[in-house]
C-alpha cells in the first residue's frame, strides 16, 4: 500500500442511499487517496454500483457526505458547480453509453468544446492522440454503430479521459463485452492505473482485481464488510462472508 | 340519381377547391401552433416539478380521451359564454382553438414518448462528463429522440388534415362543408365522393412528402 500516505482525494462519510423501501447503502465510510486503485468486490445487489454512482452524484445519497478534493459535493447547490466537479470525475459504464449519433472523434470532443470551450482544432488533436493511445485512431470518423463492444468501451474510456479527470470510476466495464474483448479493455484500464490515475473499479474480473488493486473493499448489504490489500482479501479473508464469496467465484 | 360525379366536379370545382384550401389552412394552423404548444407541454410533462408535470399529463389525458367534436362544441358554445374575456374570439377562432389544443395534446405525447425512448444511459454519460443539463438535452438526447418523433409527428399531421372535417359541422368553410353548400342544389351523394377523393389526394401527397423528408434525414445520418 504505497499510496495511503498521499493526499486524500475522495472521502466518504456515513453514506446512506435507499430506493423506496430498499436500503442499498447503510453507512459507508472510506477514503480514497490520490493515485490509489481501489476495487469494489461483493455480491450483486450489495451496493457496489450504487456506491460508485454516489461518488459523482448520479445517485443522490439521502444521508452522509462525499468530499471530493476537500469539498462536500453533496452540499453543492448550483448545477454549474456540480458540472465542474463531474468533469474531474470520469465514469465508464457497463453499457458503454457512447453517443450513437456522433462520430468517435465527436464523442470525445463534444463536451470539451461545449463545456471547457476548448477550440475545435485543439480538441480534435487531443482526441486523436487519445484514440491513438487506445489503438483505434482509424475509427475516428466512424459512428459507434460500426465499432465492436471493446472498441466502444475504449472510446468511452478516452472520452472520459479527455476531460482530464482526477479520478476514474469504472462500473463493471467488461460485463457487457464478448469474452474475447475483455482483455483489450482491461489492458487500457491497467495502463491508466499504472500511469498513476486514481481508479475506483467495480468488476467481477477477480484476476484483474488481484493484479491491479492497491486496496479492495468488500461491499455487502450496504456496508464495507471488509477491506485490505489483494493479498489480505484473497489469501487471508477475515469474515466468513468473504471466504464464502471467494469460494464461490474463484474456480 | 341526378348528374354524375365528374359533371358535378366540372361545374362546381371552384367550390371544392376553396373548401380544400380551407381544409389546408385549418390543418396548417392547427398543426403549426399545436406543435409549438405541444412541444412545450411535452417538456413540461417531463419536468421534475411534480405539479407541473402532473398538470401537463392531465391535460393530454383529458384532451386525447374525449372526442374532438365534443371539444369543438364546448369551444364553440360554452367558452365564449363562460369566459367573457374570450368573447372577442370569432366563431371560427373558437373552432380553430379547439383544433390547436387537440393537436397539441397529441404532439405533447409524441415529444414526451420520443424523449423517453432515449436510453437514460445517454443522459448519465453526458452528465458524468460534466455536460450541462441544457446541452445534454439539445446535443445528446434530442437528436436521438428525433428519430422516434418525426415519423409519429408526420402521422399526426396527416390525421389532422382529416380531423379538420369536423369544423364543417360549425359552418366553417372547409372541404367537408361543401357538401352542405351543394345540398342546396339538390346534390346529395356526388359531393361526398368528390370530397373523399380530394381528402385522399391530400393525405397521400402529404404522406409522400413526409416520407421523402424522412428519407433525406436518415440519409444524412450515417450510424
Amino acid at each position: 500500500m504505497t499510496n495511503t500516505d498521499s493526499e486524500v482525494l475522495i472521502k466518504v462519510v456515513d453514506l446512506h442511499k435507499s430506493f423506496g423501501e430498499l436500503d442499498v447503502l447503510k453507512g459507508v465510510n472510506t477514503e480514497i487517496h490520490k493515485g490509489e486503485v481501489v476495487s469494489l468486490m461483493g455480491p450483486s445487489g450489495g451496493g457496489k454500483s450504487t456506491f460508485l454512482r454516489c461518488l459523482n452524484l448520479l445517485e443522490k445519497p439521502e444521508k452522509g457526505s462525499v468530499f471530493f478534493e476537500g469539498e462536500d459535493i453533496t452540499k453543492i447547490k448550483k448545477q454549474k458547480d456540480l458540472d465542474k466537479i463531474r468533469q474531474k470525475i470520469g465514469m465508464v459504464f457497463q453499457q458503454f453509453n457512447v453517443f450513437p449519433h456522433l462520430t468517435a472523434l465527436e464523442n470525445i470532443t463534444i463536451t470539451m468544446t461545449l463545456e471547457k470551450k476548448i477550440p475545435k482544432a485543439e480538441a480534435d488533436k487531443i482526441a486523436m492522440d487519445l484514440l491513438e493511445k487506445v489503438g483505434i485512431p482509424d475509427k475516428a470518423e466512424e459512428y459507434p454503430g460500426k465499432l465492436s463492444g471493446g472498441q466502444k468501451q475504449r472510446l468511452a474510456i478516452v472520452r472520459a479521459m479527455a476531460m482530464e479527470p482526477d479520478v476514474m470510476l469504472f462500473d463493471e466495464p467488461t460485463s457487457a463485452l464478448d469474452p474475447e474483448m475483455v482483455k483489450e479493455v482491461l489492458m487500457v484500464i491497467k495502463q491508466l492505473a499504472d500511469s498513476g490515475m486514481t481508479c475506483v473499479i467495480v468488476t467481477h474480473e477477480m484476476g484483474f482485481i488481484k493484479e491491479v488493486s492497491d486496496r479492495i473493499l468488500f461491499i455487502d448489504e450496504g456496508i464495507i464488510l471488509e477491506q485490505g490489500t489483494p493479498e489480505e482479501i484473497f489469501n487471508n479473508p477475515k469474515s466468513d462472508r468473504v471466504k464464502d464469496f471467494l469460494g464461490k467465484v474463484l474456480y | 340519381m341526378g348528374p354524375g360525379i365528374i359533371d358535378v366536379f366540372k361545374q362546381y370545382y371552384p367550390i371544392f377547391l376553396k373548401g380544400a384550401v380551407g381544409t389546408l389552412k385549418f390543418a396548417a394552423i392547427a398543426v403549426g401552433l399545436g406543435s409549438i404548444l405541444g412541444t412545450l407541454i411535452g417538456f413540461i410533462h417531463l419536468s421534475k416539478n411534480k405539479v407541473l408535470s402532473g398538470a401537463a399529463g392531465l391535460y393530454s389525458t383529458v384532451i386525447r380521451g374525449t372526442p374532438l367534436l365534443v371539444q369543438m362544441y364546448i369551444a364553440y358554445y360554452f367558452i365564449p359564454m363562460a369566459i367573457p374575456a374570450l368573447s372577442f374570439l370569432s366563431k371560427e377562432q373558437c373552432v380553430m382553438m379547439s383544433l390547436i389544443l387537440n393537436s397539441s395534446a397529441y404532439v405533447s405525447e409524441i415529444i414526451r414518448g420520443g424523449i423517453a425512448s432515449v436510453d437514460i444511459g445517454q443522459t448519465e454519460a453526458a452528465r458524468s462528463l460534466g455536460m450541462s443539463a441544457g446541452h445534454t438535452m439539445t446535443r445528446i438526447v434530442l437528436p436521438q429522440a428525433l428519430k422516434a418523433i418525426l415519423p409519429s409527428l408526420g402521422n399526426e399531421y396527416v390525421s389532422m388534415v382529416k380531423e379538420t372535417s369536423l369544423a364543417g359541422s360549425f359552418a366553417m368553410y372547409e372541404l367537408t362543408f361543401t357538401k352542405t353548400l351543394l345540398a342546396n342544389k339538390y346534390l346529395i351523394w356526388q359531393p361526398l365522393f368528390i370530397i373523399a377523393a380530394i381528402y385522399l389526394v391530400m393525405t397521400v401527397v402529404l404522406s409522400g412528402l413526409i416520407r421523402i423528408f424522412e428519407r433525406r434525414l436518415s440519409a444524412g445520418d450515417k450510424h
